[in-house]
Order: structure tokens, then C-alpha cells, then sequence
């Protein structure tokens, strides 16, 4: 028997060309052989990574408890219990989540992590009656998570350039720090001191190097001939 | 009293394969023989706890120390298991724990399948060996002679099996790791860790024929074969020349047949020959020429032993050995993942020509050697020939069999007649 698109000799167990997936068309053959494994018989789901999932679970829940009966036991009131559950919350998101997963994206996961603090920040502001959640909290973690979540994205699907990305992402963490001071000092009226000029000129200085690495091939073997292991 | 189970340290080569299993991907092989009848497990499962006694470094499972992992003697056979629709399903560390190998049963054949640590190719195919001539001593009453790998199944193990052949032979001289990587396949993934297995059937005398036309034998010749193949593949996906990443191939050489000894355990190493297709285009016989060349200058006492060496040096360092257990597996991992496998597109084992007493040949059609993919690599090649047939399996975690269309287009303008089949029946 052939397959009539690619010309392969098939065994007589295949129904299918296994190099091009073209049925087996041949008007006197009807009888096939048994095929050499028996046919949608797949393994259950491995129940250990389910096992392990239950325990973190109940790993995160067992502080939960101790804490709401603390608080409650003082005067029948939930007071601080409301911030314990939301940082268990966010360490569950950011730490067992992925745990559920056999592959965990980190595009995914990462800008799911930032949401979770951001929610939790702003639960904080109103739990404390405070007003430093719009104008400072939300920017910066909405800065932070973006150039997170954009390096995460362009380590994880760029095959090349990762010495720009990396570049990049040092000199906008220099920008940050730039920013979480020039909010500070707007948000609480304290004096701008300029101590993230410091970082921020590291960083620039750190970013530059490395994308100058990264356009320039002769350096690139300059530092490795000076630095291999 | 009792008598101690046995114990074993992991040989220099089986140490990195714990450490590398990930909770998707563990390094595990299978061989197996097809009967000419259907398998009655009753008495293959009387044959096997024969077998577990007479091998316990293969019939082993592993073991956490403080310090390292360890294969301890399993006392009882396992259960024997049923096939699913792929070979090869992802052995999690707790099923090590109590067993690194399986046995398992479709229909007439007996596939065995080892986690790597416990043993290369060659240990494997005497394990296999010596289980089929107990099953088909218990079911049909035939004599068969100690020969062709078949041992004294009710002897004890004797210490040359059970040895660590890579300390002995170690060099004086240790050599580079640094190289250079290979391009990488990919494609669009499986679902829920399904292997796809095509195996190409051809006439091992007509391949042997042709490979001597090229002055090879016939390891180089399908070696070309399967870079021409990933030449055609790599020209296809990347049309821009200078863009192109580098064809490598890596061989394991069984290191009995250089350094001699007995050994059940691993005692395997490679070569990975390599062709930069940005230089032009490559005929067969000039692959042929590169991979035969390569393996002259490294295929030696002296090359392997100083390899060996490097290896055996970090096994050696007293700061490593007195490092914990969960530190040395996240270092050993991070290697691996980092240099393991770039360094090669897939690998090609060739067990060779599998030979059983003529008393037992009547009862077997063939033998398979199956790799697992890599752990980062949607592909691997495992080849033996039995009979007249030369096997060669390949396996796959991505759902185009592009590799071996093009695998088939080179043979086929060579005049070499293949057969194919596979398991995609079963998805």
C-alpha cells in the first residue's frame, strides 16, 4: 500500500499516511491490521501535581483561619483580618497559582500578579480611610507592571536582542525610581532631594552598556574573551 | 535475618538525569521485542521477578540521599502495565521512587521501558535479552544457551556488572565543554504530553550496500542521511542563508567496545559531528566524509578519557560533593537547561545488530528502540536492526512530521525503498 499524495510504503496497520496525514485510499483494501499502539487509550492527568496543589491550598488556608478567630476572639469584630486574607490572597496568586499549570505562561501570570497588588493597595487605601491611593500607589504599580510585564513578554518570545531588552529595562527602572520620588514629593509635600538621580544615572550608564553589547559584535567577544568561566 | 537490600550509587553519567527531570519531561527510553504470539503475562510476570534478582542495578528504583540520589535493588517485580496510545509517558519522580522502570504488554509484544539513570542502550538491551529467554524458557520448555548477551539467569551478579566504568577510565588530561549550538526545531506542541512515534522500515543489507558505496558504515551513512534531512528542513523554514544556525548530530558511542568491561550501568559518551550549512550545500558524500572524520578523531581511548575526565573532575570537586542534595539539583538543572541540549538538533542512537540465540529467534518478529524527545527539543531518533529489517523510531512532541518527510524525500532519492508506520492510529 502507498500513500497517493507523498509515495511513502505504508505498513498494512496505517490508515492514515503517517508523513502527510492523507487517508489510505485503495478500493481492494478494507482489512487493516491492528495498529501498533491500541487506539485513544491516554493516560489519566498525573493526580500528584493535584496533590500538591490541595496542599498549598490548605498550606495558605490553615494561617487564614488562625488569623480570623485571633481577630475575632479580641472583640468580635473583624479589624486587621482584612489585611492578612488580602496579602495571603496575593502571595496565592503570585506564588501557587502557577502551580495549577504544567506550563506556566508568565505573560499571563505576571500581569495578573500586578492586578492582585493593585487591588490589594487600593483595599488598604479604603480600609485605612487614607487618600495616597490615585496619584501615587496606582501609578507606580501600573508603571512597575508594565515595564515588568514588557520585559517578561519580550524575554519570552524574542529570540534574539535580549542584551536590548535587558538594556532597556535597566534604564526604565532607573525612570521609575525617577518618578516614585517626584511622586513622593508631590503626593506628601516633602522637599525633592534628588536621590534617584543616583540610580537613575547607574542604570542609564548599566542599559547603554548593554545595548551598546548588543549593536556591537566585537565588544560582545571583547567582554567574553575577558569574562568566560 | 533479612538480607540487606542492595544499593548503588548513581555512575558518573546518571547523576545529571534526576536533576533534569522537570514535572513534564523525565529521560526515559524504551526497547522492546514483538513476539510471533500474543505475551501470556501470567508467565511473564513469573519470568520478571526471575529477572529483577539477576539485575539490581537495572531493576532498581531511586532514591534521595543527603547528599546524592542512589538506585536501590527493587525486591518485588512491578506490575506489569497496559499500553497507551503513545509510548513513553512522563515517569513523575514519585513513580522512580518506587520503580525507574516498566514493563509493559500490547497485543505480542514486551516493551521495557528504563528511566536513564539506571542504564544505557546496551544495559538495556541485555535486560530485555534475558527477559524474553526466561519468558520463552518458562512458556515453551526451550533450552536456551548462554550467548549473544544472554546470561546465567539464576546466577548471582557478578561486580564488573555492577561497576562504574567511568571512574576506572577516566583520563589525566580533562578537555573543554565549550561549544558551539545547533539549530533548534519547533513546531506546534501535542496536547497533554502525547508522543507521536513514526518508525521508517528498511532493508538493513540494501542500507549496509549503500553505505559502503560512501565508504561508511552504516551509523554515518544514516547520520548523513538525517542531517541532509535537517539541511532541507532548516532551508525550508529559513530560506535566508546567512541566517541559518548550525547542523549537529549527537551520536552516543558505547564505550564496552573501546575501553572493554561488562558493565550493566551506563558507560556511554558522544560525538555530535557538525556541518554550518551557511558555507553552501552539502551532498551526502561529503556529510558522510564530515561525520565519518569526526568520529575517527574522537571515537579513541585517549579522546574519551580525557572527556570522561571533565565529566568525572566535577563529580570529584570535595565543595560539590558536600553540597546538599536540593542545591546540587537546582545548579545541575539550571546547566542543563542552559547548555544541555543547544549543543545539538536531536540525537541518533544506533544500538546496532541485535543477534539472540537461533533457539529464540523463531519466536521473535523484531526489536524497537525508542528515545524520549528532549527535554527542550521536539525530537529523537533511536535505530536497531534485527533480521534483515533496520528500525529506525522516531519520536516527536509537536504535531507536523516535517522532519521525517524530509527524512523520507532523501532516502527516496537515494533508491532507498522505506515503510512506514506509527502510533497515529491511537490520537
Amino acid at each position: 500500500m502507498y500513500c497517493i499524495k507523498c509515495g511513502v510504503k505504508l505498513a498494512n496497520t496505517e490508515k492514515k499516511c503517517p508523513l502527510c496525514n492523507t487517508a489510505v485510499v485503495h478500493p481492494e483494501f478494507t482489512e487493516f491490521d491492528d495498529p501498533i499502539f491500541p487506539e485513544n487509550k491516554l493516560p489519566k492527568s498525573s493526580p500528584n501535581s493535584k496533590f500538591i496543589c490541595g496542599a498549598v491550598i490548605m498550606l495558605f488556608l490553615i494561617p487564614v483561619a488562625v488569623c480570623f478567630f485571633a481577630d475575632m476572639l479580641k472583640d468580635g469584630k473583624i479589624d486587621w483580618f482584612g489585611y492578612v486574607l488580602g496579602a495571603i490572597l496575593v502571595g496565592y496568586i503570585v506564588f501557587a497559582l502557577p502551580l495549577w499549570f504544567k506550563k506556566p505562561n508568565p505573560v499571563i501570570f505576571a500581569p495578573c500578579d500586578f492586578a492582585a497588588a493593585a487591588l490589594y493597595l487600593l483595599y488598604i487605601n479604603f480600609a485605612t480611610g487614607s487618600n495616597w491611593y490615585i496619584g501615587y500607589a496606582f501609578e507606580l504599580t501600573v508603571a512597575l507592571g508594565v515595564i515588568t510585564c514588557t520585559a517578561i513578554t519580550l524575554l519570552y518570545y524574542l529570540r534574539r536582542g535580549r542584551l536590548f531588552v535587558v538594556g532597556g529595562t535597566a534604564m526604565a527602572v532607573g525612570g521609575f525610581l525617577l518618578l516614585t520620588e517626584m511622586l513622593t514629593a508631590r503626593k506628601f509635600c516633602v522637599g525633592f532631594s534628588g536621590w534617584s538621580i543616583y540610580p537613575l544615572t547607574v542604570l542609564f550608564l548599566l542599559g547603554g552598556l548593554l545595548i551598546y553589547l548588543g549593536i556591537s559584535r566585537r565588544a560582545r567577544e571583547i567582554i567574553e574573551r575577558k569574562f568566560f568561566i | 535475618m533479612k538480607k540487606p537490600t542492595r544499593w548503588v550509587r548513581l555512575d558518573n553519567a546518571a547523576k545529571i538525569y534526576p536533576a533534569a527531570s522537570g514535572k513534564t519531561w523525565s529521560n526515559v527510553f524504551r526497547q522492546s521485542a514483538t513476539l510471533t504470539e500474543s505475551v501470556d503475562t501470567e508467565v511473564l510476570r513469573s519470568a520478571l521477578s526471575v529477572i529483577v534478582k539477576r539485575f539490581p542495578s537495572i531493576a532498581a528504583r531511586l532514591r534521595k540521599g543527603v547528599f546524592w540520589y542512589y538506585l536501590e535493588a527493587v525486591e518485588n517485580p512491578p506490575k506489569i502495565k497496559e499500553e497507551y496510545s503513545y509510548p513513553l509517558v512522563y515517569m513523575s519522580k514519585e513513580e522512580m521512587r518506587k520503580c525507574a522502570f516498566r514493563v509493559i504488554v500490547y497485543q505480542n509484544r514486551i516493551a521495557v521501558e528504563f528511566f536513564h539513570s539506571l542504564t544505557d542502550g546496551t544495559g538495556a538491551l541485555v535486560f530485555l535479552k534475558n527477559l524474553i529467554a526466561e519468558y520463552l524458557e518458562q512458556k515453551y520448555g526451550v533450552a536456551i544457551p548462554m550467548e549473544k548477551g544472554i546470561l546465567d539467569r539464576n546466577a548471582n551478579p557478578c561486580e564488573a556488572e555492577l561497576e562504574d566504568c567511568f571512574l576506572k577510565n577516566a583520563g589525566s588530561v580533562p578537555v573543554s565543554r565549550r561549544d558551539t549550538n545547533a539549530w533548534h526545531m519547533r513546531g506546534e506542541e501535542q496536547k497533554r504530553g502525547f508522543l507521536n512515534l513514526t518508525c521508517f522500515k528498511i532493508s538493513a543489507t540494501g542500507a549496509l550496500d549503500l553505505a559502503h558505496k560512501y565508504n561508511a558504515t552504516l551509523t554515518v551513512f544514516m547520520s548523513a542521511v538525517m542531517m541532509k534531512a535537517l539541511i532541507n528542513l532548516q532551508n525550508q523554514k529559513e530560506p535566508n542563508k546567512k541566517r541559518q544556525k548550525r547542523i549537529k548530530l549527537l551520536i552516543p558511542v558505547n564505550l564496552r567496545t573501546l575501553f572493554g568491561g561488562d558493565t550493566l550501568r551506563n558507560f556511554a559518551m558522544y560525538t555530535v559531528p557538525e556541518i554550518d550549512p551557511r558555507l553552501g550545500e552539502y551532498t551526502i558524500e561529503e556529510i558522510c566524509d564530515i561525520v565519518k572524520h569526526k568520529m575517527g578523531t574522537e571515537i579513541t581511548k585517549k579522546h574519551m578519557g580525557s572527556v570522561i575526565a571533565t565529566n568525572v573532575n566535577d563529580e570529584k570537586n570535595p565543595i560539590l560533593r558536600i553540597v546538599p542534595l536540593p542545591i546540587k539539583n537546582i545548579v545541575m538543572k539550571a546547566v542543563f537547561n542552559s547548555v544541555g541540549e543547544k549543543k545539538s538538533c536531536l540525537t541518533l542512537s544506533n544500538i546496532g545488530k541485535v543477534t539472540v540465540p537461533d533457539i529464540m529467534s523463531k519466536y521473535i518478529k523484531r526489536f524497537d528502540f525508542i528515545l524520549g524527545v528532549q527535554a527542550n527539543a521536539p525530537y529523537n531518533c533511536g535505530m536497531l536492526s534485527f533480521g534483515d529489517t533496520l528500525y529506525i523510531n522516531f519520536i516527536r512532541n509537536i504535531k507536523d512530521p516535517e522532519l521525517e518527510r524530509h527524512f523520507f524525500e532523501v532516502l527516496y532519492e537515494l533508491g532507498v525503498e522505506v515503510e512506514v508506520e506509527s502510533n497515529l492510529n491511537g490520537r
